[in-house]
């Protein structure tokens, strides 16, 4: 019975998060097409805030429903996973443009390091949707700059650092298990990263399983997030 | 390379009006002028009938009506736009989720929504760059030119290693259509050892099932299904490769799997439906048909088979089930058959199959009447017909009529079928079974092995042997098309090598004039038109009027 109820849930849950992910796409592209109407220079302080927030939090809910319906076909064994060769530079520019209006709103530097012939083989759905998570956070938390980077030998690596105060170290210690990071009385933000850690571990190559890791420091004296697709 | 949209006209294909101005502000803002909005996939149909689009930007989900897949689908398949047109589709959802369709119409880039001004100008940016580049094999692709598209790739990849695996991929299609199975089999088995690259993992399979080696196809699409179980095509083609081996049971098992996952698909329904009508099993037949019936409905690969096939999946099921049931099945066998003449109705051999199809549904409903009234419906259409009939579809039409009685036009059609199908030894096969002009079957049989005997003098370049076996075959089976054109292109063969050869131009105009219609959709069609030109062109070269 207890089984069965949870089921209904289950479903209900999925098909809600269905329903807000269209009701949030509409809300999104008007809010897209509200905030390129405005030019950002004639607004005064406290409404450039404000438009920080609308920017940052519509993406932010946005990209929370999508790792929560991937979370749940993943579940259910109905997560695609397609991996094809992807140019890294043309990829990671990408995941940068799509935070460029709130980088500009928060006069923040974004800097992208990657040899130009790059190429890394992972399903680019997959870990643009955790990148998207990442770059928010970094957005959210650091000061002045943010840095993606990529190296390669037998596996790729992508590194997103920033000089904001860098991960808590509770955090930092909860390297693997980032589930328990979801904590309800702080709304923190292990979603993301036990998001990211799932879709590190769906790619694999022979004997080696993609992995994430955390770090404080790092290139730009903040907090650095890496994530290694083998 | 100057991203300059100012010259390029782009549709913008999307049922929220709002969003749609949205998008083309957006493109005003990269300087393109030209930009038309529609709001579902039907106008969209129109506008490209009435202009040429550079780029359209579609979105996935347009209403009720046809998806932005199935517009895709229609533009390619009535060439309604430029090989190099850009197709961006634009969806909700994470994209690789969509990535499920006949590979062959897949769009040029996904944009998920919602997106800014700036992702969607890279995103076209990098698109048309790539189309560009690989316009003239793409272009090359779409004629059908295989070994244009091998020499094509041979220039662009040195210079452009960023598409290698575009080009590799192009390249590997064009060995499988040149049938040079072993070179294709080597480049994708050097894909699959450096990464299994999903659509490379599905080329080695395909290859071995091409070279008839099944037991390592089956070893191939047991691997990919497990190890991308979502990567739907790997399922049909297990499916494939089980039928083949005998194992039906296992085939409908392995499509059941898919089409739980992603149902929207006509073609794998209908495969699911033809398995299940081998196993006997009727209720999943009923439900495949009648999903391929629903998800068809609005796709331009949408056919009568599937209308048909799902009232004979209920016609099956009346005979054993109670009186309550049977009103509903009625119900739905009266709604699908209205269906498929509002939508088929244009050919007397859709029609034909139709009447034949209710007549066969209405005897089982004990129904004289009606099943008198579709009959002489049947006989009217048949006389009508000046088209092919699929061999296939000749074997439906001609077992439904003989369980009716009506062994005259049953043997009617299965007569004309075996005549056009005696080079299938398969067809023959089945419809030595059903028939009783045991003296047909034998002239079938003996023409189709002059037909054969014809062929091998052809390639060993002995024309004239050729001509008097053909010739044989054709006086043994006049109706058959196949012969004909055979003949015919052997005729034309030696007229150039031997000039003033009225006569053999004589007999080949007299061949293609008289030969039944083909309808546009027959793949027979192309050659049949190259043929009449050609005899055309060389009746007016050596003087003689057609």
């Amino acid at each position: 019975m207890q089984n069965k109820k949870e089921n209904i849930f289950n479903m209900v849950l999925a098909s809600t998060v269905h329903d807000m992910k269209n009701s949030l796409g509409m809300l999104g592209e008007s809010i897209n097409f509200i905030l390129s109407q405005i030019d950002i220079d004639s607004l005064n302080e406290q409404t450039k805030d404000y438009y920080g927030v609308v920017q940052y939090e519509s993406s932010r809910v946005n990209n929370s429903l999508m790792q929560l319906l991937a979370l749940y076909k993943l579940e259910n064994n109905q997560l695609p996973y397609n991996p094809n060769y992807v140019n890294l530079s043309d990829f990671l520019e990408e995941q940068k443009i799509k935070h460029l209006p709130l980088l500009e709103a928060k006069e923040i530097e974004c800097i992208i390091d990657v040899d130009e012939a790059i190429e890394g083989f992972f399903d680019d759905c997959l870990i643009a949707t955790v990148l998207e998570n990442i770059i928010g956070n970094s957005i959210r938390y650091t000061r002045q700059q943010i840095k993606i980077s990529c190296h390669q030998n037998s596996t790729t690596t992508i590194v997103v650092s920033d000089d904001g105060p860098g991960y808590p170290e509770s955090m930092l210690q909860m390297e693997g298990s980032y589930m328990l990071g979801i904590n309800q009385s702080t709304g923190s933000t292990g979603l993301g990263l036990f998001f990211a850690q799932k879709i590190a571990e769906i790619h694999h190559h022979k004997d080696k399983v993609g992995t994430i890791n955390l770090s404080n420091g790092g290139e730009l004296g903040g907090s650095q997030f890496e994530i290694n697709i083998p | 390379m100057v991203f300059n949209l100012a010259k390029k006209h782009t549709l913008i294909v999307e049922d929220f009006a709002e969003f749609a101005r949205s998008v083309r502000a957006m493109l005003h803002s990269m300087g393109a002028t030209k930009a038309d909005i529609v709001y579902n996939a039907e106008d969209a149909i129109e506008a490209c009938k009435s202009r040429k689009y550079d780029i359209v930007l579609s979105d996935y989900n347009l209403g009720s009506k046809k998806d932005g897949q199935q517009l895709l689908e229609e533009l390619i398949k009535y060439k309604l736009i430029k090989s190099n047109c850009v197709f961006l589709m634009l969806t909700a959802e994470n994209t690789s989720a969509m990535v499920m369709g006949a590979v062959e119409f897949q769009p040029d880039a996904y944009i998920a929504k919602p997106f800014n001004g700036n992702l969607l100008k890279t995103r076209l940016q990098k698109t048309i760059e790539k189309k560009d580049v690989l316009h003239p094999i793409l272009r090359s692709m779409a004629n059908k030119n295989w070994l244009e598209t091998l020499e094509k790739i041979q220039t662009t990849l040195p210079e452009h290693p960023k598409y290698r695996m575009s080009c590799l991929r192009a390249k590997f299609q064009a060995f499988r259509e040149l049938k040079r199975f072993d070179e294709a089999l080597k480049l994708v088995t050097e894909i699959v050892s450096e990464r299994s690259v999903p659509w490379a993992l599905e080329g080695v399979g395909e290859i071995y099932y091409l070279k008839k080696d099944f037991t390592k196809a089956l070893d191939i699409f047991k691997t990919m299904t497990k190890e991308y179980p979502m990567v739907l095509e790997g399922y049909d083609w297990l499916a494939k490769v089980q039928n083949t081996l005998g194992q039906p049971v296992e085939a409908q098992d392995t499509l059941l799997k898919a089409v739980k996952k992603s149902p929207k698909a006509l073609a794998r329904q209908k495969s699911l439906g033809e398995l299940a009508e081998i196993n006997n099993d009727l209720n999943t037949m009923t439900e495949a048909y009648r999903n391929a019936v629903k998800y068809g409905n609005n796709s331009a690969f949408s056919s009568p088979d599937e209308y048909v096939k799902l009232t004979t999946a209920l016609t099956k099921q009346l005979s054993d089930d109670s009186e309550l049931i049977s009103d509903k099945i009625r119900n739905e066998a009266e709604r699908t058959f209205e269906k498929l003449n509002a939508n088929f109705s244009s050919t007397s051999a859709n029609l034909l199959r139709s009447n034949v199809a209710q007549a066969s549904f209405y005897n089982a409903c004990n129904e004289a009447e009606k099943v008198e009234k579709h009959l002489s419906q049947s006989k009217k259409y048949l006389a009508e017909i000046d088209e092919q009939i699929s061999g296939e579809v000749s074997l439906e039409m001609s077992t439904a009529l003989s369980e009716l009685g009506d062994k005259e036009l049953s043997n009617e059609i299965l007569n004309e079928a075996i005549q056009q199908n005696l080079d299938d030894p398969e067809f023959i096969k089945k419809a030595a079974k059903i028939s009783d002009n045991r003296d047909l079957i034998k002239t079938s049989q003996q023409a189709s092995k002059s037909n054969l005997q014809a062929i091998s003098f052809f390639k060993n370049k002995k024309y004239s042997d050729a001509i008097s076996a053909f010739a044989e075959a054709h006086k043994l089976s006049p109706k058959n098309i196949n012969i004909r054109l055979n003949y015919v292109q052997t005729l034309l063969k030696q007229v150039q090598n031997q000039p003033n050869a009225n006569h053999m131009i004589e007999t080949a105009d007299k061949l293609i004039s008289e030969m039944p219609q083909l309808s546009l959709s027959d793949k027979r069609y192309p050659r049949y038109s190259e043929l009449n030109r050609l005899t055309k062109l060389t009746l007016q070269q050596n003087d003689l009027v057609s």
